[in-house]
């Protein structure tokens, strides 16, 4: 603090009015990640979007000559 | 040390305002802009600003700098605090406190990155025709035993990855 004869201001602090982040950022936080979460996880798993992955250790080769 | 005394009182900016007007002595003088002045700030690493914080004091503001003059073991508390509330806008602990601000930024990149995301759908649905049967499994299984059998890239690409003793993917 500014020096010993001041140390009596900090324990009389000013109340700070909450700012939008106070009040809403936790809010805003959860509901991006569960937004994120859900559109992912279903673009990943259930939309059947052809990534094209490496076939190496994926895929068990299969005889092709007829 | 008492002109220093006197400047830190009465604030830099009333004494070289009126040298100014002594100066020129005639009417039609350009008024400062404030951000000519000497400015407050809040900052960390200047622990004294050019200015107090409360340029125009009120008359009980006024009485207590009067009182400042005499002895301080004879201000109060609450006396002292609003002396230095006068001199100064935000302590140390408030200058430094943490903000929750990063919940909000992390909040809103996560959800324009699932915008994103929903792009993808609206592009697999609207715009995407059927995945080509060559993607298939049966397909792509019979694809990747032809390629081995002609060891395609054999030095560092696919048939690099196969073991042919085993007949299994390397580990």
């Amino acid at each position: 603090a500014r020096g010993i004869q001041h140390t009596a201001v900090r324990q009389a602090h000013r109340k700070h009015e909450p700012d939008f982040h106070d009040k809403y950022g936790a809010m805003v936080l959860l509901g991006g990640a569960a937004m994120f979460t859900t559109v992912w996880g279903y673009v990943l798993t259930q939309l059947n979007i052809e990534w094209g992955f490496s076939p190496v250790g994926r895929i068990t080769p299969r005889e092709w000559k007829e | 040390m008492l002109a220093s005394r006197a400047f830190s009182l009465v604030g830099r900016r009333s004494i070289s305002t009126s040298l100014c007007l002594r100066a020129h002595g005639h009417a039609g003088i350009v008024k400062a802009e404030d951000y000519t002045h000497p400015a407050y700030v809040d900052r960390r690493d200047v622990p004294l600003p050019e200015v107090a914080f409360v340029k125009d004091l009120s008359a009980q503001q006024k009485a207590l700098k009067e009182k400042e003059k005499a002895s301080w073991s004879a201000l109060s508390v609450d006396e002292k605090v609003e002396l230095y509330r006068m001199k100064f806008n935000e302590t140390y602990a408030e200058m430094n406190k943490g903000t929750n601000q990063w919940k909000t930024i992390l909040g809103g990149v996560l959800f324009f990155l699932g915008v994103t995301g929903v792009i993808l759908i609206w592009q697999k649905h609207f715009m995407y025709g059927p995945v080509p049967h060559t993607f298939s499994e049966e397909w792509v299984s019979a694809q990747t035993k032809r390629m081995l059998d002609m060891r395609v890239n054999p030095m560092e690409g696919i048939s690099s990855k196969w073991d042919f003793d085993k007949n299994e993917w390397k580990k």
